[in-house]
């Protein structure tokens, strides 16, 4: 609306300024702040527009399904999840038990080992994971073979996580397992599995989030890497950089804000995802990998303690929520750089 | 201006990271495709010939991996008395389904999403970014609950709408990024030509289908690898790919023929999806905040 009467309004106001002045044919052109600045007081009429203006309740309606199924799906279990939490829940019989769900989990030793677990689990899979990730993305970038290697290194992501359990869970095993048979063979690892014992069952349990979830951090990687200015390059390798210098003080501080974000994501998703965990371990030997979401899932699906479990996934949630937030924290500065 | 490519000069250092890089490479391509290649090749092997390793530290003896007479006899097997054919049906239908229902309502939430602005905004937007971030587990447990009393537990639909706490959300904030990159100046020209605003909302459509589209084969890839749900939610009637693969696991004998043949049922579609999706696979999995 602006844009179209624009041109009008500056016409006119050149016009009226001009009419007031002699003509003076050597002078320095004069134009005051006021006339480019300041609206100039004329009647404009407003463009005229066939159409009805947009109404709000046209975004309304579009945006009203979405909102009630997710509000059913997630609003709503959560009101019965802060319910259920506050009772004990059987299946066919509920009871309020005054806070005893909470009251109990700060002494319930593997409520606590599972949080300590879980940090372990994710910071063993994200040191591994970033490692060997920008390792991988820094080999690969610019060579002959980018794009059929990283296609090739896209196919883990692709497997369901449980298949993947399996597929692991059967390389692993003490009796057939290949992946086994190698380790023993390089003298890593006795006649035991890597699962069967307390020591190194997590490892094997990291090794293969390293496996499925390690090309995601290259492919982000890589993302970023393309993006380094290449005259900050240049210019740094024009004083006399070495190509170690230039990646220390120009890739990689190009490419913490990318991977902050690989970081946290992998970091949910070591949350949501423990489809593995169960095949693998489940949890075992004795309680060696039961990190929280694995606890949660036996005391409420394996136990039916419903009560209990809510009053635990409440508490995951909320530590979730405080994450996502963060992250989105965090997205939200990526978004300038972005286009 | 700077050049495209920026000149280095060999160092022995650089040289040195070359070769390591390209050594770490190959060992790195091997240590990917080798569990995939492993679940491969048993799928058409007899139990006793999955079983063959040689003896430890003989390491001449590799070659017993590729000794067997390949078998399609799993294949028949999970087919012909397994009942894999119903859940193939159960869990294109669930992944399908959701995926189809999240894309739709999702996009119509996004578009509105994209084009007003009004207070709480980031709120909402907050709300539903943390939905889909929830962990799987901890929102299945009132799910749980509430689908046993609508009865939902065990049938297609009521793993549609579990599906559906993941992927709506997903496809509401991915499909927002889209629109937001169309200018509202195309709408605007079309209702000055006399379109309504429904029919301007229509003719954008052709410039995000493509986008569309690949989201909707993400979200059947996360609903399609799914396990959690499927096996609590779904379990008993609506059982699908990865929790009948599950199941194939007895205490007494796991029959891991079977185990690999369904794994390559349940992998190879997803493979070929990811391949076709490729372009747009970085910007879904990392949720639109990195962009190839």
């Amino acid at each position: 609306m602006t844009d179209a009467t624009m041109p009008k309004t500056s016409g006119a106001a050149r016009k009226t300024s001009g009419n007031g002045r002699n003509l003076d044919l050597f002078r320095v052109r004069h134009i005051p702040d006021s006339v480019e600045s300041r609206p100039v007081p004329m009647s404009v009429t407003e463009p005229t527009s066939l159409n009805k203006p947009v109404s709000k309740s046209f975004y309304f309606w579009l945006m009203a399904p979405a909102i009630l199924v997710l509000a059913f799906i997630s609003i709503y279990p959560f009101f019965w999840m802060i319910y259920m939490s506050l009772h004990d829940v059987d299946i066919g019989h509920v009871e309020w038990n005054n806070f005893a769900n909470f009251i109990k989990l700060p002494s319930d030793s593997r409520f606590l080992m599972g949080w300590v677990l879980l940090a372990e689990y994710s910071a063993m899979c994200l040191t591994l994971q970033i490692i060997i990730g920008v390792f991988l993305a820094l080999a690969l970038n610019g060579t002959r073979l980018e794009k059929v290697l990283v296609t090739t290194l896209l196919m883990p992501m692709m497997m369901a996580p449980l298949v993947a359990g399996m597929v692991w869970y059967f390389l692993y095993n003490g009796t057939f397992g290949w992946y086994h048979w190698l380790l023993q063979s390089l003298g890593i690892l006795g006649a035991k599995s890597i699962l069967a014992s307390a020591n190194t069952a997590m490892i094997g349990l990291v090794l293969v989030d390293v496996w499925q979830w390690t090309p995601l951090i290259t492919l982000i990687t890589l993302a970023g890497l393309k993006r380094v200015p290449q005259d900050q390059l240049e210019a740094n390798m024009v004083d006399g950089a070495s190509p170690f210098r230039n990646f220390v003080s120009v890739t990689l501080p190009n490419l913490y804000p990318v991977l902050l974000i690989a970081i946290m994501l992998r970091f949910m998703d070591n949350f949501r995802f423990i489809d593995s965990i169960l095949v693998l371990t489940g949890g075992g030997p004795g309680n060696a990998t039961k990190i929280l979401p694995v606890y949660l899932f036996e005391v409420s699906f394996k136990f039916f303690k419903l009560g209990r479990g809510a009053a635990i996934a409440l508490i995951l949630l909320i530590v979730t929520i405080i994450l996502g937030k963060i992250l989105v924290r965090v997205f939200d500065r990526q978004q300038p750089s972005k286009v | 201006m700077a050049s495209r490519d920026v000149i280095q000069y060999e160092t022995p250092l650089s040289k040195a990271f070359r070769w390591f890089s390209a050594v770490f490479l190959a060992f790195y391509v091997v240590w990917t495709v080798l569990p995939l290649f492993v679940m491969f090749m048993s799928s058409f092997k007899d139990l006793l010939e999955a079983f063959k390793l040689p003896a430890v530290g003989d390491w001449a003896g590799v070659t017993v991996f590729f000794d067997f007479t390949p078998t399609t006899k799993h294949y028949y097997e999970l087919f012909a008395h397994l009942g894999f054919s119903t859940y193939l049906f159960n869990s294109l239908v669930a992944a399908g389904g959701s995926a189809l229902v999240s894309v739709v309502l999702g996009s119509m939430c996004a578009y509105s999403l994209s084009r007003i602005d009004f207070k709480g905004k980031g709120d909402l937007f907050f709300w539903i970014i943390s939905t889909r971030m929830a962990p799987v587990v901890a929102v299945m447990v009132p799910l749980y609950w509430i689908f046993r009393q609508l009865d939902l537990v065990g049938t297609l639909p009521g793993l549609i709408l579990a599906y559906t706490t993941f992927n709506l959300p997903f496809a509401i904030w991915i499909l927002k990024g889209f629109f937001d990159n169309v200018p509202y100046a195309i709408e605007e020209a079309q209702m000055v030509d006399g379109a309504t605003r429904f029919q301007a909302l229509r003719a954008i459509l052709p410039l995000v289908a493509p986008g569309i589209g690949a989201f909707i084969v993400l979200c059947i890839l996360f609903a399609w690898n799914d396990y959690l749900f499927a096996a609590i939610i779904g379990s008993g009637g609506a059982k699908t790919l990865p929790a009948a693969t599950r199941e194939l696991v007895q205490p007494q004998n796991i029959q891991w023929g079977q185990i690999m043949a369904a794994g390559v049922v349940t992998t190879l579609p997803m493979m070929f999806l990811g391949l076709v999706i490729r372009k747009y696979l970085v910007t879904g999995l990392t949720m639109g905040a990195v962009k190839e």
